[in-house]
């Protein structure tokens, strides 16, 4: 290989549009793997957070305890953000009404709401990196076509058209296509390996708020019946 | 969620994507895998031209290769030996010059004496003949003065008258024999300062011939120093040479088989330089054979036929034979088609006549490649 069809020199050699094409895919390659590193390590942590309090939660520890062991003003993630909410409505529906049955709707709200924040909070930047996934082949292909554009358009002028005029050109054109390539293939793999995990926890959020609504479900029927009794 | 972002930071995770892609980019640059493929011969067949030398020939080549290096070798010895003689020869033409340089020098040398020497001779004897000249004037003056005496004598005499005539005579006598004993005298002394410069010249001329015999003798040391030293030189020469064809010998016996592969290689190469003038007449020949060759169908792989051509230098085809059949015999009938087909090759004749030489007779391989 030559030194004239090394990829670095291609690449200073490539004209104009095809070089903003390459960085734009630079950019894009570095943050779709930033995004990937961050959300990498968001999701392990909680992963871990929420088997630790799941642990705690299924120890038969008492649910006033578990709720006052972390103080009010202190934001919970996961499970533990779920069950607080939930547990913070129950407690102040309690009170309020005796009727059983709006209890457990606003308390399902609130659950709700608290999942449908997790959810937000795992899925950030994961929309960027199917973004990158989807369009940076195209922008390759872009940057290629424009280069092999620009190349045909020096081949008329030249009086002979041979291989060895044609290829710097096309071989400077394909790089871009390249470059799409190289960042997008990362993203699509880590896009659907992250978001199947994030998936995954979600849904133990959901299991987890169903169960918790089951427990307080539980016990109002046994208010509920001692009230009748 | 603030919180929790705080948390897990994005200075990690940035870093890491940073060092992924200095990572790739530095491997691109660096080691870049330079695919170099074997360049796929497009040709369908693969006739190729195989090595013209048999064995025998090789041995005879050798054995020609060896022999004209022998050649020469002496070719240069003899020139080397030339060198000298005429080296030689120089110097003694050199020395004779000087020699013959320093006769004439000396010649002219003793001429200039002689020719001085003769000067002299002549100065003194001029000198001489001044001297006997001043003599003869003043004994002549003496002469004179005696007989004006002796005529006054006479005179008085004569007016004496008589007196004295015995006396006179006496007086006479005397003067005559004192004159006599003068000029005996005189002669004497001339005869003696002669006899002098004689023996002056004459130990002139010995010293002068001692002097001249001293450098001949000289010149003919010199000679002999020089000759001396041009043996000398000439032993020393023929030493050397002697010592470098032994040592020469010495080499071509230990080294008969280094010398065998030296000739070898040297045919090699002259097979190679023979190759490459004849390039194009090899790939004429190869695809003239390749058009012309119908390849039968059906064929089991890994066939492969070699045919010897012999040719005319006009570039016909004198005989085409199977020197290693494929074991196919539609194959090797094609093969044997294909080139008679293709036989006149004209271009032979454009040939220069080392190449053609080696195109008289050559091996063709045939190798169906991949068969479309």
């Amino acid at each position: 290989m030559n030194d004239s069809m090394s990829i670095p020199h291609l690449i200073l050699n490539a004209s104009g549009v095809v070089q903003f094409v390459m960085l734009l895919l630079i950019i894009a390659s570095v943050l779709s793997w930033v995004v990937i590193f961050q959300r990498s390590f968001v999701l392990r942590r909680a992963k871990r957070a929420h088997k630790a309090f799941e642990d705690r939660f299924w120890s038969g520890i008492d649910l006033n305890e578990l709720y006052r062991e972390t103080p009010a003003e202190q934001e919970t993630q996961g499970a533990e953000h779920v069950f607080r909410s939930g547990f913070r409505e129950f407690n102040r529906l309690l009170p309020k009404t005796r009727n059983p049955q709006a209890i457990l709707e606003g308390v399902q709200r609130s659950m709700r709401v608290a999942w449908s924040r997790e959810e937000e909070r795992l899925n950030l930047h994961l929309i960027f990196l199917a973004t990158v996934a989807s369009a940076s082949p195209y922008i390759g292909l872009f940057g290629t076509v424009w280069g092999i554009m620009g190349s045909f358009q020096s081949l008329s002028m030249t009086q002979q058209a041979t291989l060895a005029t044609v290829a710097p050109w096309i071989a400077e054109a394909l790089i871009a296509t390249a470059m799409g390539l190289f960042a997008a293939i990362p993203a699509v793999i880590f896009y659907n390996r992250l978001s199947a995990a994030s998936n995954k926890l979600l849904g133990k959020y959901e299991d987890f708020a169903e169960e918790f609504h089951s427990i307080l479900h539980r016990n109002l029927q046994g208010r509920g019946d001692q009230d009748a009794a | 969620m603030a919180r929790h972002d705080s948390r897990v930071g994005y200075g990690l995770p940035v870093a890491l994507a940073l060092a992924l892609h200095v990572g790739v980019v530095v491997i691109n640059v660096l080691e870049f895998p330079t695919s170099d493929e074997e360049p796929s011969s497009a040709s369908v067949v693969k006739a190729t031209l195989v090595s013209t030398e048999t064995a025998t020939d090789q041995a005879q080549r050798t054995e020609a290769a060896r022999a004209r290096a022998a050649e020469r070798e002496a070719q240069e010895e003899a020139a080397a030996a030339e060198r000298q003689r005429q080296q030689e020869a120089e110097q003694a033409a050199a020395e004779q010059r000087a020699q013959q340089a320093a006769e004439q020098e000396a010649a002219r040398k003793a001429a200039e004496e002689a020719r001085s020497q003769a000067e002299a001779e002549a100065q003194r004897r001029a000198e001489e003949a001044a001297a006997a000249e001043a003599r003869r004037q003043q004994e002549e003056q003496a002469r004179q003065e005696a007989e004006a005496q002796r005529q006054a004598q006479a005179e008085a005499e004569r007016k004496q008258q008589e007196e004295a005539r015995r006396q006179e005579a006496e007086a006479e006598a005397e003067a005559k024999r004192q004159e006599q004993a003068r000029q005996k005298a005189k002669a004497e002394a001339e005869a003696k300062r002669q006899e002098e410069a004689r023996q002056q010249a004459e130990a002139e001329a010995e010293a002068k011939r001692q002097e001249e015999a001293r450098q001949q003798a000289e010149a003919e040391a010199e000679r002999k120093r020089q000759e001396e030293a041009r043996r000398q030189a000439e032993a020393e020469a023929e030493r050397k040479r002697r010592e470098e064809a032994a040592k020469r010998a010495a080499e071509a016996a230990s080294n008969s088989l280094d010398s065998a592969i030296a000739g070898e290689e040297e045919a090699i190469a002259n097979a190679r330089q023979a190759e490459q003038a004849s390039n194009s007449f090899q790939n004429l020949v190869r695809s003239a054979v390749e058009q012309a060759w119908i390849v039968p169908p059906n064929l089991s792989s890994g066939v492969e036929a070699l045919v010897r051509l012999t040719l005319l230098p006009t570039g016909e085809l004198v005989n085409t034979q199977l020197v290693q059949s494929s074991g196919d015999a539609a194959f090797d009938r094609s093969v044997l088609q294909a080139v008679e087909r293709a036989a006149p090759f004209r271009e032979m004749q454009d040939l220069p006549p080392a190449a053609q030489r080696r195109f008289r007779d050559f091996n063709l391989r045939f190798k169906p490649g991949d068969v479309r």
